[in-house]
């Protein structure tokens, strides 16, 4: 037996294409026991295909996947010591929840008594006693995907894994069970994958998340340093909010891409060639302090937008087009100029 | 709003003995043209029937009218008849077990493969509906006998090195019911299937369990009540069926449909025909019976 790493998955370049598409590529990863890693990324981008394979669902083309150690990529699912809670839940109709609960243990030879043990505190656990003699067909969306979760934490499996199980509930029930599924984790230190494409369900729960694009991992670290430290382009603009100003300097002066001229002083300054400078639209500020700011902007007002905690200030510069979001209304009207600022961190530049 | 609430409860409160008595009516009303056809065309000709089998048989005159349960006695006491609803029921019950096992196997693999599979399957389950019952007759006509396209076929494969002929076999007969009570299965179970979400034998495979403990344990009995329609709906059609089992069969085989048959144009006795036809209908309908009461049980999860 090899030495215990520690470490619960490894993945290792894997890889799968269907026909001429390649869905996941020489994809990398591990998970430490009790770590919780979340799959982020826009459909397409290979995250479900890659749960999928370490759930044995589809098969790897090239590559490894290793649970505690032991290889398992050859091994059909029933033999990997992993357990998934589906988007749809994917209960069984014809079982109660106490039965549907119970397969994962009956399948595993588990004496009844423990069973029956188990079964009640899991239940207890995600606050569904009572219900043990419902049909799924006589539960609300949330209490299934309760049970579908009850159901995959009662074999306590290697890893967890989590297909985007939120993202067919109404938005209150989400951060209901988002802060619940949290609970859990702290509570029983699961190991687990969780695959969403909600940024802030990435944020929220997760030890590592891991940005996915076109069957790459683009980035992969802690909450804080994806958001405030993106690897890369894709990841800034996938995670959160931004403006996106191209811009291109020649000789020293700063210009639109059409080669107007424009207002802007970058603490920083540019060298000669072509620049996309994105800053996140509620870290810009806009009227009386933006003056004092190390980057500032002056830009013609276009339209304002209410959304509710803030206002949304649509502004446009030649060719560029960016939004602030300020909590008040400022002293300007439609067209007049306005002066705009934002502080360095708050700044990311890619040539 | 609140104006109109109001005069809406009033006037349901006072319209509630008008309402009891209209609620009924609409879904009667509704479902009258069908109904109309049915009595007419079914239910009409099925008393004359009733009927018919009471009258009398004397000097092969087709009927005489009159009331005796002499035709009743007559098929339960003579073994030839007896011989044939036991024969009917075996070779139904035979080719309905078959049917179901052959459609469920089909519909299985239309319901997991690709759109493309599907339709392949579809098409090829369509096919025998859309062609009459004497023309696939015709077909088998071409198939079994010993200079048949099964013969040639075999012993050009060298299979076999003697042509050999199944027409007029038992066996013909049950392949070509099989073949008639076939499509009515596979589209019974495919209906069924598709209302099950597929992702559930993922989840079954996924919390331990092996493909067969899957089919045990969630997929069979998902489609336990559809497989006992699919059976009752082949039996039905199996027990009905006339022209291919007589077509294909050896002459022994005397089924009850050959016999009614027989009675009915042969030896002009119109009070037996119709008397063996009324145990027929009654048989059928008693299947239906079992069916839907054993079905209220089974589905009871879907609440």
């Amino acid at each position: 037996m090899a030495m215990d790493s520690g470490l619960a998955l490894e993945v290792d370049r894997v890889r799968r294409c269907y026909g001429a598409v390649v869905a996941v590529d020489n994809v990398s990863l591990t998970v430490r026991r009790g770590e919780f890693v979340t799959l982020l990324g826009p459909s397409g981008s290979g995250k479900t295909t890659t749960l999928r394979l370490i759930g044995g669902f589809e098969e790897i083309q090239s590559g490894s996947i290793r649970i505690n150690g032991e290889r398992i990529d050859q091994q059909p699912p029933y033999n990997r010591d992993t357990a998934t809670i589906f988007q749809s839940g994917a209960l069984f109709p014809h079982k109660t929840v106490a039965e549907n609960v119970a397969y994962g243990l009956r399948m595993r030879k588990v004496p009844k008594h423990e069973i029956d043990e188990r079964v009640a505190k899991v239940l207890e656990t995600v606050r569904l006693r009572g219900f043990e003699d419902r049909y799924p067909g006589q539960l609300s969306g949330g209490q299934k995907q309760r049970v579908a979760l009850a159901r995959s934490l009662v074999v306590r499996p290697a890893v967890l894994l989590f297909d985007e199980p939120l993202s067919a509930l109404d938005l209150s029930l989400r951060l209901q069970l988002r802060a619940e599924i949290k609970r859990l984790h702290d509570e029983l230190g699961f190991s687990a994958i969780y695959v969403t494409h909600d940024q802030s369900e990435a944020m929220a729960m997760s030890s590592r998340v891991a940005v996915m694009n076109r069957g790459r991992i683009e980035q992969i670290d802690k909450p804080e340093r994806v958001f405030h430290d993106p690897a890369n382009e894709f990841v800034y603009n996938f995670i959160g909010e931004s403006c996106c100003m191209p811009l291109r300097v020649t000789s020293g002066i700063t210009a639109d891409k059409q080669g107007r001229a424009v207002d802007i002083r970058l603490g920083k300054g540019l060298a000669d060639g072509d620049w996309r400078v994105y800053v996140r639209p509620n870290r810009v500020k806009i009227g009386g302090s933006a003056a004092n700011s190390p980057n500032t902007l002056k830009a013609e007002l276009h339209f304002v937008e209410f959304l509710g905690d803030v206002f949304r200030y649509h502004l446009r510069a030649g060719a560029l087009e960016i939004f602030a979001d300020h909590p008040g209304r400022i002293a300007k009207g439609l067209g007049d100029e306005v002066e705009i600022g934002w502080g360095s961190e708050d700044m990311k530049v890619f040539q | 709003m609140t104006l109109a609430q109001t005069d809406s409860s009033i006037s349901e409160a006072t319209d509630v003995p008008v309402r009891a008595s209209r609620k009924p009516v609409v879904p009667w009303f509704l479902i009258a043209p069908a109904l109309v056809i049915v009595l007419v065309f079914f239910g009409l000709p099925t008393l004359q029937m009733a009927r018919m089998s009471f009258n009398l048989h004397v000097d092969q005159r087709l009927y005489v009218p009159g009331f005796t349960f002499e035709h009743y006695r007559t098929l339960f006491t003579n073994p030839l008849f007896s011989k044939a609803i036991w024969t009917t029921v075996q070779l139904a019950l035979v080719a309905s077990f078959f049917s179901v096992a052959i459609g469920y196997t089909f519909a299985i693999l239309a319901w997991l493969k690709p759109a493309r599979w599907r339709l392949l399957f579809v098409g090829l389950a369509l096919c025998p509906l859309l062609i009459s019952e004497i023309a696939i007759i015709f077909g088998w006509w071409m198939f079994f006998p010993k200079n048949g396209l099964l013969s040639q076929a075999l012993l050009s494969a060298g299979l076999i090195t003697d042509k050999f002929s199944l027409m007029y076999t038992e066996f013909a007969a049950f392949v070509g019911l099989v073949y008639v009570t076939l499509p009515y299965a596979f589209f019974i179970l495919l209906s069924v299937l598709d209302g099950i979400d597929e992702q559930i034998l993922e989840s079954s495979a996924d919390l331990g369990a092996p493909p067969l403990v899957t089919f045990r344990e969630v997929l069979f009995p998902l489609t336990r009540t559809g497989l006992l329609v699919a059976f009752s709906q082949s039996f039905i059609w199996a027990m009905g069926t006339y022209a291919t089992p007589s077509a294909l069969g050896p002459d022994t085989l005397w089924t009850m449909g050959f016999l009614i048959q027989e009675q009915m144009l042969g030896k002009h006795n119109w009070p037996l025909a119709s008397a063996f036809s009324m145990l027929l209908v009654i048989g059928v309908a008693a299947a239906m019976l079992l069916t839907r009461s054993l079905m209220s049980k089974r589905s009871a999860f879907h609440v």
